[in-house]
C-alpha cells in the first residue's frame, strides 16, 4: 500500500509538531492529496473563519502515487481557504517537493495556528523542529533556497515556500517550490505569509514502497507503454495551445475585451524557439516534475540586452519560462507581444511567488482601467499603463512582487482592484479568482465550468474541452462539466499530474495504477462516486463560508458582451440555461445546496 | 491557383516537406472544394481536427459542398487541451 499511513501535524502557536496515524478511514474515501486534505480541512475548521487568521489551516497533502514509480507522480496539494476566495483553496504543484515530503514519511503536512515571529519548518524523516526564520524573512525564493540548502549542505534538500509577495499578504501569494514549480492559485502563499511561517525545508530517506514491488512496477511499465502521444508536449510544452485556442477564438486578450491576439505568433512556440535578432534563442530545454516521462516545463533565458534584465546578470541564467497560461496572462490579457518581457515577469512571479494568472489578470484590468481613464499616472506612480505596454508590465510585476507603490493596489487582485475604482464589472474572475486562459463565450462549458467551480474561475476543475471543441451549442454541457469535475477530483486526489490524459493516458489508466497502489478494489464506480465526494465536499466548505448561487456566476462582459471573432463570434456565455440544469443534475436544488439524498448517497451526511 | 493553409499545434506534422512554420501554399484547380483541398493534407484517418473557413467553424458535412478561392483563409486547429 502506498500511503505512508502517518501525518506531521504542526502548531505554530503552541510550538508543538506531532506525528499522528492517518484516517484510514478517510483515506479509503477521499483517496489521497486533494480530497484526503479537503476533507481534514473540512472537518478541523471553521469554514466561516478568515483565510488570513491562525484557525485557518494550511495542509500540504500527497496522494498515494506522489513518490511512487508512476509517471508524473510527484504531485501535491496545497489544501486551505483561499486567501483570494474565501472558498476552499487546493493549489497542485510539481517539481520534487512532494516527493521528498512523502519519502520522509508523511502522506501529509497540517500546519496550524500562527507564530508570532517569523520561522521556517526544518523536516529529516523523523526529526522535525520549527527554526527561527529572522535571516532569511524578507528574502525571495531563490535566496531562501540557495541560504537553507547551503546552511545545511545539503543540495538535495526540497523546499516549498513564499517570497516578500506572501509575507506581505498579496491576495493570490503563491507557494514556490523547487524554485519554480507553484502551488499557485487562489492565495495559499498568502496564509503562509499570515502564519509567519517562510518555508518548509524537507529531506526525506525513509522511501515509498507498495505491498508488491514487483507487480507494481510492472503495471506502472504497462501504463506507461499507453502514454504513446507525449513527443509534442515535451517539445513545445503546453505554450503549443496559444496558436489553437487563438485560432479557435478563445484566447482572452486586453482583459476580455477580444478573443484573439493579434501578437500570439510573437509568444508561441516558434518564438520561443527562434534565435531573435540578437541571435538570442528564449528556448533552452525541458525541465520534467519528479518521476515524469513527459517533461513538459519550459526552462528559458532571457536575452540579456532586454531592457527588463540589462546590467542585470541575476537574471540572465536559466529558469523557468512561458507556458501556456502565462504566455496568456502575462501576454495576450495584457496585450503585451514581446516573449522576454513575459518571461521576466515570470521570473518575477516565482521569486517573489506570485501567481502569474492572477498577477496578469489583475494588471489587465489596471490596464483597463487606466484605458477608460479611471486611474491616471498619479494613481500608477507615472506608469503609463497601456495595453501592449511590455515596460508597465515589467514594472509593476517588481513592484508587485516587492509590495511597493502602485504595486500595493495591484496585490490586491482584479477583483478587490475594480472595486476600489468603482468598475467592478471589469474584474475578470469568479469567487474573486482571475479567470485562465479561456473564454467562456466560445467554450461555453468553460463558462459554466468557470462559474461553479469551487475554488473560483480555474481551466483544471473540468474537462469541458473535447465538447467545446466540437460545438458551441450547450446541449449536454452540463452534463459534461458535472462528470468531468467528479473525474477530475479523482485525478487531483492520486498524487498524478493531469497532463498524461493528453498524452495518450485515459481514466483507466489513472484507475488502473491507482488500483495498483492502493490495495483495495478501486472500480470505475468507485472512482466516480470518490470523485463526486470530494467536490461536493468542497462544495459543502463553501456554502459554510458564506459563498453561494450568488457566487455561481461570470463577469457581465462574458454573459452581456459578444465574443468580437472565432467560433464564438456573436455569442455570449449562455449560464442562465446552463446553471439550472447543471444544479439538477449534480442532485444540488434550485440555489445550488446538495439534496439530503445526494448526501445520503455520497455518505456525507 | 494557390491556396494558403495554416495548420496549428500538433497538426504541424503533416505539412508537406518545406512548408513554413505552420503553413504551406497548395496548388489547386480553380473553384476547388475543401475536400479535395483537405485530401492533399496527409492527415491520418481518425486524427480529430476542426476546419475553420475565414473564421467560420466547418463541419465535416460541409466539405464537399464548400469552394474555396484563392484568398481565403484555411485554418486547421487539433482539439484544444487543458494546459
Ligand atoms: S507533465 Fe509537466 S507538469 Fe505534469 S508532472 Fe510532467 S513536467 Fe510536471
Amino acid at each position: 500500500m502506498a500511503w505512508q499511513k502517518q501525518i506531521l501535524r504542526v502548531n505554530l502557536t503552541t510550538g508543538v509538531c506531532a506525528i499522528e496515524p492517518l484516517n484510514m478511514e478517510w483515506a479509503e474515501s477521499y483517496l489521497g492529496s486533494r480530497g484526503l486534505g479537503s476533507k481534514y480541512l473540512f472537518e478541523e475548521m471553521d469554514p466561516a473563519a478568515d483565510a488570513l487568521s491562525a484557525e485557518n489551516k494550511i495542509i500540504f497533502a500527497t496522494g498515494p502515487l506522489t513518490g511512487t514509480m508512476a509517471s508524473t507522480g510527484g504531485r501535491y496539494t496545497v489544501v486551505t481557504k483561499g486567501a483570494l476566495t474565501g472558498a476552499i483553496a487546493c493549489s497542485n504543484s510539481g517539481g520534487k517537493f512532494g516527493g521528498e515530503l512523502k519519502m520522509a514519511g508523511y502522506d501529509m503536512l497540517i500546519i496550524e495556528g500562527e507564530s508570532e515571529k517569523p520561522v521556517y519548518l526544518h523536516i529529516e524523516d523523523e526529526k522535525v523542529e520549527i527554526c527561527d526564520a529572522s535571516e532569511i524573512w524578507g528574502k525571495t525564493v531563490w535566496e531562501t533556497e540557495d541560504l537553507l540548502a547551503a546552511k545545511y549542505r545539503d543540495p538535495l534538500m526540497k523546499f516549498a515556500g513564499i517570497g516578500q509577495a506572501g509575507e506581505t499578504l498579496c491576495r493570490y501569494a503563491c507557494i514556490v517550490n523547487d524554485k519554480h514549480r507553484a502551488a499557485g492559485r487562489s492565495g495559499v502563499g498568502a496564509v503562509m505569509g499570515a502564519k509567519k511561517i517562510k518555508t518548509i525545508a524537507v529531506r526525506g530517506s525513509i522511501g515509498v514502497r507498495s505491498s508488491d514491488p514487483k507487480a507494481f512496477y510492472k503495471i506502472v511499465n504497462e501504463v506507461n507503454a499507453r502514454m504513446d502521444d507525449r513527443e509534442g508536449m515535451s517539445r513545445e510544452g503546453t505554450l503549443a495551445m496559444i496558436d489553437v485556442t487563438n485560432g479557435f477564438g478563445s484566447l482572452p486578450t486586453n482583459n476580455n475585451r477580444s478573443v484573439r491576439f493579434e501578437g500570439a505568433n510573437k509568444l508561441n512556440p516558434e518564438a520561443m524557439h527562434t534565435p531573435n535578432e540578437n541571435g538570442h534563442t528564449n528556448f533552452v530545454t525541458n525541465g520534467a516534475c519528479f518521476g515524469c516521462t513527459i517533461g513538459c516545463g519550459r526552462i528559458c533565458k532571457i536575452d540579456p540586452t532586454h531592457f527588463s534584465v540589462k546590467d542585470r546578470p541575476e537574471y540572465h541564467g536559466a529558469s523557468g519560462g512561458l507556458e501556456y497560461e502565462t504566455a496568456y496572462a502575462l501576454g495576450s490579457a495584457c496585450g503585451v507581444d514581446d516573449i522576454d518581457a513575459a518571461t521576466f515577469a515570470g521570473f518575477i512571479c516565482n521569486e517573489y511567488g506570485m501567481d502569474p494568472i492572477s498577477l496578469g489578470g489583475t494588471i489587465a484590468a489596471a490596464m483597463e482601467l487606466y484605458d477608460i481613464g479611471v486611474i491616471d499616472d498619479k494613481v500608477t506612480g507615472g506608469i503609463k499603463l497601456e495595453f501592449g505596454s511590455a515596460e508597465a508590465l515589467c514594472q509593476i510585476a517588481e513592484l508587485t512582487g516587492k509590495g511597493e507603490g502602485f504595486g500595493v493596489d495591484i496585490a490586491m487582485g482584479s477583483k478587490r482592484l475594480c472595486e476600489k475604482y468603482g468598475h467592478p464589472d471589469l474584474s475578470m474572475t469568479v469567487k474573486g479568482q482571475e479567470f485562465a486562459a479561456y473564454d467562456g463565450r466560445s467554450m461555453q462549458g468553460m463558462g459554466l465550468a468557470y462559474a461553479t467551480s469551487n475554488r473560483g474561475a480555474c481551466h483544471l476543475r473540468a474537462d469541458p474541452y473535447e465538447h467545446d471543441f466540437e460545438t458551441t451549442e450547450i446541449a449536454g454541457k452540463a452534463e459534461n462539466v458535472r462528470d468531468s469535475q467528479h473525474d477530475v477530483a479523482f485525478l487531483d486526489s492520486s498524487g498524478l499530474c493531469l497532463f498524461p490524459g493528453g498524452c495518450g493516458w485515459g481514466l483507466e489508466d489513472y484507475r488502473t495504477l491507482v488500483d495498483a497502489a492502493c490495495d483495495s478494489d478501486w472500480t470505475d464506480e468507485r472512482l466516480k462516486l470518490t470523485g463526486e465526494r470530494i467536490w461536493v465536499l468542497e462544495k459543502l466548505f463553501n456554502l459554510k463560508a458564506g459563498l453561494g448561487k450568488k457566487d455561481d456566476t461570470l463577469p457581465k462582459r462574458i454573459l452581456e458582451e459578444p465574443a468580437d471573432v472565432g467560433t464564438g463570434k456573436g455569442l455570449v456565455c449562455r449560464l442562465d440555461e446552463m446553471l439550472p440544469e447543471y444544479y439538477e443534475l449534480c442532485g444540488w436544488d434550485a440555489d445550488g445546496v446538495p439534496t439530503s439524498e445526494t448526501l445520503t448517497r455520497l455518505g456525507l451526511n | 491557383m494557390k491556396i494558403s493553409i495554416t495548420l496549428f499545434g500538433g497538426l504541424r506534422q503533416y505539412l508537406p516537406a518545406g512548408s513554413g512554420y505552420n503553413n504551406c501554399d497548395i496548388e489547386v484547380d480553380e473553384g476547388v472544394s475543401l475536400q479535395t483541398l483537405l485530401a492533399k493534407i496527409p492527415i491520418p484517418d481518425g486524427k480529430p481536427f476542426l476546419v475553420m473557413h475565414n473564421d467560420t467553424r466547418i463541419t465535416p458535412e460541409q466539405y464537399a459542398e464548400l469552394n474555396i478561392a484563392s484568398d481565403d483563409q484555411v485554418v486547421l486547429l487539433p482539439p484544444i487541451k487543458g494546459g
